[in-house]
C-alpha cells in the first residue's frame, strides 16, 4: 500500500496537484484522488514498470481496492 | 418554447437559443482569435464570425504564449475591431440568415503537423459541415458535447446542433458519474466523443436508455468494451467514423469496416495499402503532403472486400501519436525537450495504454543526475499542452538501447 501511495503521488504532484497523506481499499480513483485520464495512463505505466502488470488489461479499475487486487 | 442551447454544469450555465441570439446581436466588437476556456465564449465567437463573414482562428485555450507565437506569429490575439450585424437577427430567420452566410467564410484550426510544429487549416462552412444532416428527423435530438470546441471533431457536433436547432449539453472533462447524470437528466439522445472518453465511463455505473446515437472514432474496440457499451447504452447504435483535420468527417462504418459511398467513390483512393483523399475534399492549407491530385492521409488500410468497396484500418503510416483522440508529433516534442535546461538529447516514443490508446513516454540523456524528472517537466509546462508532454521521463546514458518490442514509436 506505501508503495502504491508513492506511485500515486508521484504522478499527482507530476501535474502540479497535492499529494494525499492516505489511501484505503475503497479511495476512488478518479473522485477520490482526482486522478484524470492522463494521470490514470502515467499510473498504468509506473505501475507496470515497479510490478510487471497491466492493471487495465481486464477492463478498467475504479478503485485502490481493485488495483491492490491485481498485484496480490 | 425556449430552447436550450447549451448547458455546463461546470461553469454553471445554462443558455437558450434567444439569449444567443441576443448575445451576438450584442456584441461590438470582434476579434478573429479565439482562445477561451469557456466553451460558450467560443460558440458565441464562431458563430458572429459567420454572421460577419469574417475568418476566424480557433486556438486551444491551454495552448502556452510561446505555442501561440510559433503558431499565428508576433501578433497580439486580443486585438478587437468594432463591428455591428447588418440586420436584426431573430429567432425565426437565424438558420436562413446563418446559412447564406456561409459563402466566403473560413474558420482556421490547428493540427499536429507530419514535419514539426502543428499546421493550420482552414475550411469553409462546405469541408466542415459535409457530414451535417438537417432534418425533421433530428429535431429532437440532444447532443453530449464531449470535444473540445477548437478541435475539428468538436465544430462538428456544434454545427449538427445549431442548423437542427438541438441542445449542447457539457460532457467534456466531467467525472463519470456527473456524465451519467447529465445524459439521464437532460435525456441526452447522441454523444460523439473519443474511444478514451468511452472507455472511462466503464464498467458502467448505470444505464442511460435516452441514448440511441453513439459515435466514435479512431480506434477499434474490443468486444469485451463493445458488451460494455451496450450495458450502459442499451437503445444506442455505435457508429465509428474515419475523420481528420484535414478533411473533416469523411466516411463511417458499422462495426469495424467501412464501406466507401457512390457520392466520394470516386474521391477516395488506395495507393501502396494507404488510403489517400482527393484535394477537392480537404480544407485550405499549405503544408498538405499533396501528390499531385491527392492527399496522403498516413493511414493503412486492409481491403476485405471490392464490391461494395470495404475495408478496415491497420495502422498508422507516419509517426503521429494519438493519445486519446489527440495526435502528438514526436517530433514537435523532442524539439521541446531538447530546448529544456540539462537536456542533451531526447527519444519520444508511445507505449500501447488501454485507456488512452497511447501514451507518450521519453528517453533523455542529461547534463547530470541534478537535472530531474520534474525538473523537465516543470520546463516542457510552460511550452506545450500537457496532453502532448511525456508521462514518464526515463534517463538513459544513450538514446535508442532501451526500446523492447512493447515499447514502439509507431
Amino acid at each position: 500500500m506505501r508503495k502504491l501511495l508513492l506511485i500515486i503521488n508521484t504522478v499527482l504532484e507530476n501535474r502540479g496537484k497535492a499529494a494525499v497523506a492516505t489511501i484505503n481499499e475503497s479511495s476512488s480513483l478518479k473522485n477520490d484522488l482526482g486522478l484524470d485520464s492522463l494521470d490514470l495512463a502515467e499510473l498504468t505505466v509506473r505501475i507496470e514498470a515497479e510490478y510487471d502488470v497491466d492493471i487495465f488489461e481486464d477492463g478498467i479499475v475504479t478503485t485502490v481496492g481493485e488495483i491492490l487486487k491485481k498485484l496480490s | 418554447m425556449d430552447k436550450i442551447f447549451y448547458s455546463d454544469i461546470r461553469s454553471g450555465k445554462s443558455l437558450t437559443y434567444r439569449q444567443l441570439i441576443e448575445d451576438i446581436q450584442n456584441k461590438t466588437t470582434y476579434s478573429p482569435y479565439c482562445k477561451s476556456s469557456d466553451f460558450y465564449v467560443v460558440f458565441q465567437n464562431i458563430i458572429q464570425s459567420l454572421f460577419l463573414e469574417k475568418e476566424i482562428v480557433l486556438l486551444d485555450s491551454d495552448f502556452t504564449d510561446a505555442e501561440v507565437k510559433n503558431l499565428v506569429g508576433e501578433v497580439d490575439i486580443t486585438k478587437s475591431e468594432p463591428v455591428a450585424l447588418e440586420k436584426q437577427i431573430t429567432e425565426d430567420d437565424f438558420l436562413e440568415l446563418l446559412n447564406c452566410k456561409t459563402g466566403t467564410w473560413l474558420i482556421t484550426l490547428f493540427t499536429s503537423g507530419t514535419t514539426g510544429l502543428p499546421k493550420k487549416v482552414s475550411h469553409t462552412f462546405a469541408s466542415i459541415a459535409r457530414q451535417v444532416k438537417k432534418s425533421d428527423r433530428h429535431i429532437d435530438d440532444v447532443w453530449g458535447f464531449a470535444y473540445n470546441p477548437t478541435h475539428i471533431a468538436g465544430l462538428q457536433v456544434l454545427f449538427q446542433a445549431l442548423v437542427n436547432r438541438n441542445s449542447l449539453i457539457r460532457l467534456f472533462g466531467l467525472d463519470s458519474s456527473e456524465i451519467v447524470n447529465e445524459i439521464n437528466s437532460k435525456g441526452i439522445t447522441h454523444i460523439s466523443a473519443t474511444p478514451t472518453f468511452y472507455r472511462l465511463l466503464l464498467p458502467p455505473i448505470g444505464t442511460c436508455p435516452t441514448v440511441k446515437r453513439l459515435t466514435s472514432g479512431g480506434e477499434i474496440f474490443d468486444e469485451h468494451t463493445l458488451q460494455q457499451l451496450a450495458s450502459l447504452f442499451p437503445n444506442a447504435k455505435l457508429t465509428n467514423v474515419y475523420a481528420s483535420s484535414e478533411a473533416g468527417t469523411l466516411l463511417a462504418s458499422k462495426g469495424n469496416e467501412f464501406v466507401i459511398k457512390e457520392d466520394i467513390k470516386d474521391k477516395v483512393c488506395i495507393k501502396e495499402n494507404e488510403l489517400l483523399i482527393h484535394r477537392s475534399l480537404l480544407g485550405q492549407s499549405t503544408s498538405f503532403n499533396i501528390d499531385g491530385e491527392w492527399y496522403h492521409t498516413g493511414d493503412l488500410i486492409e481491403v476485405s472486400c471490392q464490391d461494395p468497396f470495404t475495408f478496415h484500418f491497420i495502422s498508422r503510416k507516419n509517426e503521429m501519436i494519438n493519445v486519446g483522440g489527440y495526435k502528438v508529433n514526436p517530433t514537435e516534442v523532442e524539439k521541446y525537450l531538447r530546448e529544456c535546461l540539462g537536456v542533451l538529447d531526447a527519444s519520444v516514443y508511445a507505449k500501447v495504454n488501454r485507456i488512452m490508446g497511447s501514451v507518450i513516454l521519453c528517453d533523455v540523456v542529461r547534463e547530470n543526475d541534478r537535472v530531474t524528472e520534474k525538473f523537465i517537466r516543470e520546463q516542457l509546462q510552460a511550452k506545450l499542452q500537457e496532453f502532448k508532454i511525456p508521462r514518464v521521463i526515463k534517463f538513459v546514458e544513450q538514446l535508442n538501447v532501451t526500446r523492447t518490442g512493447k515499447i514502439l514509436r509507431k
